[in-house]
């Protein structure tokens, strides 16, 4: 006949990992293996280096590369300050990425868990991936620099311009071709503009739909 | 020794008018256009004079401008000589229809079905003009054309509609475009034909017969494919073979991408031979490129072509081992501690342990690490005493050879009618392989020997499997003592825009013959790509194989061909 047992053995082990912090989940092997040095893991940003190009966004096949801005970088090379932000819920780790980048600052590391309870949190941005990265001082710094960078220039773009016109004024033709040319110049960009903003809109746009 | 010129020179001294058109790229690559009505007594000239046995496949090109079609037909021949023939029949854009080849190569049924559920192209006097990947909804609106809008649709961006249908299941809906429904074009007629089931049951003929189903989910297959045995007692009467629960459209996703980005996508092909496959993609661009990788590059890709090779048929004979359940000894885990070995060896050079994305225009994507050399012969050492250690083991298992010897036999000319590929091929004693047939890299200065047996039967394919791992081992030490230093890349910068042309490049696939056929139209993204998988060649011999065998022997010969259902599918 078969004794009736209260599982006391049982229950106590489920009690002592219930409040102790025992350690339920093991790695196996126990040893992590030795990765590689070209093993391709989460990507590892020189945040110092980027000039925000965004060759890596475009030649993603998966297109899950997005430039998004960020602070701790170097005004002087990256203009709009944007960098790489990689979904990590859509890379598959081709690499290509990394072979595009013509400063080399995006490489593949040796990091390759990731974990979540959302698939937010395994959209990376240059916060979680840049190893290499100005201090708050020494980025504030080249912040004040590339404004007076742009400002000395902006000087410089005013004096020359104001040289051709002065210039121009001595003879007719040209002074038209020049005028015709500032002109174009700023057409262009304002269309350029206007492009972008529609295709924020039609991004927004289809955005909303895929959520809905 | 055949070369292009002469056949082309038979042909057209055969057929005056047939020719149309007529291009000689090599001594071994004959492109030519042949008129409509002349097509099948052409190549039934090539196949009786010209030796052209082997029929490689056919492709669907849809030339939406010109408003054309046109079906390429691959011809070679099983080492009688190696020109390979690329005949190319021109048809209206509007109910197109071409010539079957099915009365003279077997092995056309698929690749016409294909293409015609593909592009609506119709092959005349085709026996079973069913389709083959596509699910039933997709049928007839011919997804590959190039004028098909795809969903969701690019007009409006609308998604299909999730709904439920009275019997309480979730059915989708592709509603039409506003512009489609004003042009009241959305009405078409779909061709009818008989499903897959309605096919199989017409078979039943007695009380005593049934359908039994193995798959799409089942122990024995290497991937969701649905495989159906008309059984009386315990015999098989007839087999079916359904595919296309994987179908991703990789030929079509290609067309969409940049050339560049193309080699993601053929890892995925089939991820044991991921290596193979970029070899072959870029093989081909570089063909239409006109550039050569330098040496070092070549020997490292050859090295890790020849590793993959190994643990390709390290997985495919294990697996297949453990799932005939050979009870005595089952050396599958053994298996995969050596191919854990090969892995980790490819990973430390490549940096992924499955989809590469090593090999690129012109060169490979890392040069070999400090000490790879030496990591690598002695993991060749270990391998090689462990492969001789299982040839030793299956040769005196009495259980292994119950189960295994004069079981699934394919006879020379069957294999060659039918069009198998690869080890199943070369163990019916055609030692046809394309290290040898169609060298490419530095092949040609290495010693090897093709492996070949005569018997034909599953035991036969596995001896084929574990000497061709000896052969590759005797291979990478080959090119392990002769790696010249040097650049990894080729200097010249590779233009984003690949030049206008076409090519067809081959390589050995652990499991036969890869090709990929590519058209460029001088943009950056490929016109047409077609990938010729070795497995899609040997899959559809499968059905006619297992006719009359008992049930208990369907395993060892499907599992035998060591199939791979994500290269069948594409």
């Amino acid at each position: 006949m078969l004794k009736r047992v209260f599982p006391t053995k049982a229950l106590r082990w489920t009690l002592k990992t219930a409040t102790h912090g025992t350690e339920v989940t093991r790695l196996y092997p126990e040893v992590m293996i030795e990765l590689p040095e070209v093993e391709r893991g989460i990507h590892e940003l020189d945040a110092t280096l980027c000039i925000g190009c965004a060759s890596c966004a475009r030649v993603c096949p998966n297109s899950c590369v997005e430039m998004v801005p960020y602070v701790f970088g170097n005004p002087l090379k990256n203009k709009k300050m944007i960098f790489p932000q990689v979904d990590y819920g859509r890379c598959m780790f081709c690499g290509l990425c990394v072979d595009e980048c013509p400063v080399e600052c995006l490489k593949m590391g040796k990091k390759v868990t990731m974990t979540g309870w959302t698939r937010q949190d395994i959209i990376k941005g240059p916060y979680e991936l840049a190893v290499k990265k100005y201090t708050e001082e020494e980025s504030r710094k080249l912040a004040e620099e590339a404004k007076r960078v742009a400002a000395e220039k902006k000087k410089a773009a005013a004096a020359k311009s104001e040289g051709t016109a002065k210039k121009a004024a001595g003879d007719g033709a040209p002074a038209k071709k020049a005028a015709n040319e500032v002109e174009a110049g700023v057409s262009e960009k304002a269309a350029i503009k206007e492009v972008a903003a529609k295709e924020e809109v039609v991004e927004n746009k289809t955005k909303e739909g895929g959520a809905s | 020794m055949t070369t292009a010129n002469e056949v082309l020179s038979a042909m057209q001294t055969a057929f005056p008018g047939a020719i149309l058109e007529s291009r000689i790229e090599s001594e071994r690559r004959l492109w030519a256009i042949i008129d409509y009505t002349q097509i099948v007594e052409v190549c039934k000239f090539m196949h009786d004079k010209l030796n052209f046995d082997h029929y490689s496949g056919c492709a669907g090109v849809d030339w939406v401008t010109k408003n054309e079609m046109e079906v390429v037909e691959f011809l070679a021949s099983h080492g009688t000589h190696q020109v390979v023939a690329f005949l190319k029949v021109k048809t209206q854009r509007d109910n197109p229809s071409v010539k079957s080849l099915t009365g003279l190569y077997w092995n056309a049924n698929w690749y016409e079905r294909e293409t015609w559920e593909m592009y609506g192209i119709n092959f005349e006097n085709h026996p079973e003009l069913f389709p083959l990947l596509l699910p039933d909804e997709l049928v007839g609106s011919w997804p590959w054309r190039k004028d098909f809008k795809g969903y969701p649709d690019v007009t409006t961006g609308q998604r299909a509609v999730e709904r439920l249908n009275p019997s309480g299941h979730t059915e989708y809906i592709f509603s039409p475009t506003p512009a489609e429904i004003e042009a009241q074009t959305i009405i078409q007629e779909r061709p009818k034909y008989p499903t897959f089931k309605e096919r199989e049951e017409s078979e039943l003929k007695s009380d005593s017969e049934m359908i039994m189903h193995m798959g799409p989910q089942h122990a024995i297959v290497p991937g969701p494919f649905l495989l159906d045995v008309l059984v009386e007692g315990e015999r098989v009467k007839k087999a079916f073979l359904d595919v296309g629960y994987i179908h991703k459209g990789i030929e079509k996703i290609m067309e969409n991408r940049t050339w560049l980005q193309g080699i993601t996508y053929t890892d995925r092909l089939c991820y044991l031979a991921s290596l193979s496959n970029n070899e072959c993609y870029c093989g081909v661009v570089e063909r239409l490129l006109g550039i050569t990788p330098p040496e070092r590059a070549q020997y490292i890709r050859v090295i890790l072509e020849e590793l993959s090779r190994i643990q390709s048929h390290l997985l495919g004979t294990g697996e297949f081992l453990t799932l005939l359940g050979s009870a005595t000894y089952s050396p599958f885990l053994y298996m995969i501690i050596d191919r854990e070995d090969i892995l980790a060896l490819i990973e430390s050079v490549t940096g992924a342990r499955i989809t590469h994305t090593f090999v690129r225009f012109g060169g490979v994507r890392n040069d070999l690490p400090e000490g790879f050399i030496d990591k690598c012969r002695s993991v060749l050492k270990k391998v090689e005493s462990r492969t001789n250690e299982y040839i030793a083991l299956f040769d005196q298992d009495p259980i292994y050879h119950l189960r295994m010897d004069n079981v699934g036999i394919i006879t020379t000319e069957d294999a060659k009618l039918m069009g198998v590929a690869g080890p199943p091929l070369r163990a019916s004693g055609v030692p046809y392989d394309m290290r040898k047939e169609d060298p490419i890299l530095v092949y040609p200065d290495l010693d090897f020997k093709v492996i070949s047996r005569t018997k034909g039967d599953a035991s036969a394919r596995i001896e084929v499997r574990l000497d061709e791992i000896l052969e590759s081992l005797r291979i990478i030490e080959q090119c392990l003592d002769r790696i010249p230093a040097g650049p990894i890349r080729t200097e010249e910068k590779i233009p984003k825009k690949v030049p206008a042309g076409e090519a067809y490049y081959r390589v050995e696939d652990p499991r036969g013959e890869m090709g990929i056929y590519a058209i460029s139209d001088g943009t950056d993204k490929p016109y047409r790509v077609k990938v010729r998988g070795p497995v899609y060649a040997y899959f559809q011999a499968l059905p006619p194989l297992l006719e009359g065998v008992y049930i208990a022997d369907v395993v060892a010969i499907a599992g035998s061909m060591d199939a791979c259902t994500a290269e069948v599918d594409r």
